[in-house]
């Protein structure tokens, strides 16, 4: 469906992307993982032809991309991070405009606006301007307006971010149920709950390079380790902290202490050190590795640092 | 009150990070200042008033009258008087009256004086001018009237004794004149002093002393200046058909600029994204923009103009097509203007700013706010590089000078010669630029 080699692109000095490759097959859900200024965003703009490559190549259904060319124009549908709405227009105005770009009309145009006010729950504020809308209604009208044409792909740039749990999560279905209907689709995410929900494929991308690529099974694989120790974070624990870094790398998390073992780490060393210390079992939790255990692997930092 | 401090602090330090407020917050009033100081005469060079406004004289007579008081006017600084022009082997010929009139109609001439045959006739004591101006600007007008009749009564006198004399020798001999001279020069040295031979040299000269020059009620029985209008007689209301241009055009590059900006709003909410990821490329968006906001700026000239007609009276069906035909190309421009602004500008901000301070200036260096005549010489210069000026032209060529579609070809072809210029360079730098970005 969409083969991307070797993507590079600077803006002035800054190395955006550097020789970023991948491939998608028709009806994957594909996420691009990666802190804000990983190049995601960048990444997606080339795909979706708004700005050109300094080199490297894009092929979409086997022929080079070229946005010149309005068949494939239509081959793809682009959410973009911001609302890319017009506030002026109402929910319905906006929709018509976006769907009449793509070459609808007539009863067609009418019927596919009836299904994105439908499926973005709109019906009701079809006729309100989107400066009225809540910030879960605008991202879904944005997901809506660039389905219209029913693109085979569609590019998702953080189409969640700053809204609620509840529109995320109707947003996850929504997106769900367009794959599920045979929707390629790539999203973008700095949030790795969203990509081990949704995506059967993940890239992890940083500094514009592409640094992982695969199942999530395949991603943890790639970890020298199979379990880490989550210690509680609280005022008993912390004065020991220096005693446990010996035993591996330790990083500390919003509400916990994460340690990855050395390989040479056995857990006895592990509770033999807490009860020497006399902290109690229930300070300490196995987990398997995350996607944030992959990241921290790859890039030696979280994604929240980075 | 530490709070407010506080605040105080903080708006003072946003203020001065605001870099474009900043440098705007005195350069615009600094100008202004400057263009106001100049037209009322703060700092300039023998003070203040108009310079350069083109006189045509045409001396019908040869009566040293007329030589005396074209001098006279030539050393008044308000004027810039022609008294000639080229024929078509490229000799100066002196100006007659037809072509003066013709120079008038064509609106390259806005002020002539003319003296007639009987200037000064042996059957009446006094002067006899005409006075053919087209009051486009009533200031303008006003002023040169002024100036005229001060020039005129002020060196006239002279004049008309020099004449009297020449008539009084012709016509009792030199010799008895030269000894009636004589006797009146004995007698007011020895009723008032004096010397009688100077006395006798002054009325030689026609210089008499009447202790206020130009005095009005006398002079107005001995000058007669006949006042005729030519061009713009048949305006129903003058004074605001010829100040709607002017502010029209104003608030037309005001709205459209702000109008124009409107691509920064755009391009932060992320429009262009999903614009140009659908069929629709950076060209597409340009000139849906301009051939918009020409459109919406067309609209709104129009509807200032039918306001104008049912407010002011102004005429605006006589010379309708030409009208929506100078709107169109008033409108063109200013949005030019506007797009130039957004394609040069970084942000809204400073291209918000740097419009009000252009704005400002061309309307003021264009002649919207005053009479350019008003302005120092070099200012003038300046004022056709300016879109307001060539915008109050074709205005004023329409509703006032009631031109024809060939007459107003030229003020056409600048206005749509400057939109195309600037837009050029606007989607060039628009296509290389970040707004897409």
């Amino acid at each position: 469906m969409l083969a991307i080699e070797n993507l590079t692109k600077h803006y002035g000095s800054i190395a955006a992307l550097q020789g970023v490759s991948l491939s998608l097959e028709r009806g994957e859900f594909f996420g691009l993982l990666g802190p804000n200024g990983a190049g995601k965003t960048t990444l997606m703009s080339l795909v979706a032809g708004i700005r050109p490559a300094d080199s490297g190549e894009i092929r979409l259904n086997g022929a080079p991309f070229d946005h010149r060319r309005v068949e494939q124009r239509r081959q793809l549908g682009f959410v973009p991070q911001a609302f890319a709405l017009y506030d002026e227009l109402s929910g319905e105005e906006n929709m018509r405009l976006f769907g009449r770009l793509y070459g609808l009309r007539g009863a067609l145009l009418r019927d596919r606006v009836e299904e994105g006010l439908l499926a973005a729950q709109l019906q009701e504020r079809r006729r309100d301007k989107v400066s009225t809308y809540s910030g879960g209604m605008k991202r879904r009208l944005n997901i809506v307006a660039a389905i219209l044409h029913r693109p085979p792909l569609l590019l998702c740039d953080e189409p969640t971010a700053g809204v609620d749990p509840q529109s995320r999560n109707a947003i996850f279905e929504f997106v769900q149920r367009l794959n599920a209907d045979g929707m390629t689709i790539v999203y973008s995410t700095h949030y790795m709950e969203e990509a081990t929900r949704l995506c059967s494929r993940i890239g992890i991308i940083d500094h514009g390079k592409l640094l992982a690529l695969g199942t999530l099974d395949e991603l943890l694989l790639q970890l020298p380790f199979a379990e880490q120790i989550r210690i509680a974070r609280n005022e008993e624990t912390a004065p020991h902290l220096p005693a446990f870094a010996r035993l591996g790398e330790l990083v500390t998390m919003e509400d916990a202490f994460v340690l990855t073992p050395r390989a040479d780490t056995r857990l006895s060393d592990l509770f033999g050190l807490a009860e020497k210390i006399g902290l109690a079992n229930r300070h300490f939790q196995m987990t398997r590795p995350s996607l944030e255990s992959v990241f921290l692997h790859l890039t030696g930092k979280t994604l929240r640092d980075a | 009150m530490r709070t407010i401090l506080i605040l105080i602090g903080n708006e003072l330090r946003r203020f001065a990070n605001h870099k474009t407020g900043l440098a705007l917050t005195f350069l615009v009033p600094m100008v202004l200042i400057y263009i106001f100081g100049s037209v009322f005469g703060v700092g300039r060079t023998g003070g203040g008033g108009p310079t350069g406004i083109l006189l045509a004289i045409v001396s019908q007579t040869d009566a040293p009258v007329s030589a005396a008081i074209t001098d006279a006017l030539r050393k008044e600084k308000a004027f810039k008087v022609i008294t000639t022009q080229k024929d078509a082997a490229g000799i100066e010929q002196p100006l007659t009256e037809a072509e003066v009139r013709e120079m008038m109609r064509a609106a390259t001439l806005r002020f002539a004086l003319i003296f007639p045959t009987d200037t000064q006739s042996d059957q009446l004591f006094g002067l006899k001018m005409k006075f053919l101006n087209n009051p486009r600007n009533e200031i303008e007008t006003q002023t040169v009237t002024g100036l005229l009749q001060k020039t005129i009564y002020s060196s006239a006198p002279q004049a008309l004794l020099t004449g009297l004399q020449k008539r009084g020798a012709d016509y009792i001999g030199k010799e008895n004149f030269d000894r009636f001279n004589h006797s009146i020069s004995e007698a007011i040295a020895q009723a008032f002093g004096g010397k009688a031979e100077d006395i006798s040299k002054d009325m030689k000269n026609g210089v008499v002393t009447f202790g206020q020059p130009a005095n009005g009620s006398f002079f107005d029985s001995l000058i007669k200046i006949e006042s005729e209008q030519v061009g713009g007689g048949q305006v129903k209301n003058p004074m605001a058909t010829r100040s709607v241009g002017g502010w029209a055009t104003m608030f037309l590059l005001f709205s459209l600029t702000a109008a124009s900006t409107s691509l920064f709003e755009e391009k932060k909410a992320g429009i262009y994204q999903r614009l140009l990821s659908a069929p629709v490329d950076r060209t597409h968006i340009l000139w849906s923009k301009y051939l918009s906001f020409v459109l919406i700026g067309l609209v709104q000239l129009t509807t200032l103009f039918v306001a104008g007609r049912f407010l002011f009276g102004i005429d605006i069906t006589t010379n309708f097509g030409n009208l929506l035909l100078i709107c169109l190309a008033a409108a063109t421009a200013c949005v030019a203007f506007g797009m130039f602004l957004a394609a040069i500008s970084p942000t809204s901000a400073v291209a918000t700013g740097l419009g009000t301070f252009l704005i400002l200036t061309m309307s003021a260096v264009g002649g919207a706010w005053f009479p350019r005549s008003f302005m120092p010489e070099f200012m003038q210069h300046l004022s056709p590089f300016t879109i307001v000026y060539w915008a109050m032209e074709g205005f004023v060529q329409v509703l006032w000078a009631n031109c024809t579609t060939r007459e107003l070809l030229p003020t056409l072809a600048v206005l749509f010669g400057i939109a195309a210029v600037v837009n050029t360079i606007s989607v060039w730098r628009f296509k290389r630029g970040n707004i897409f970005e």
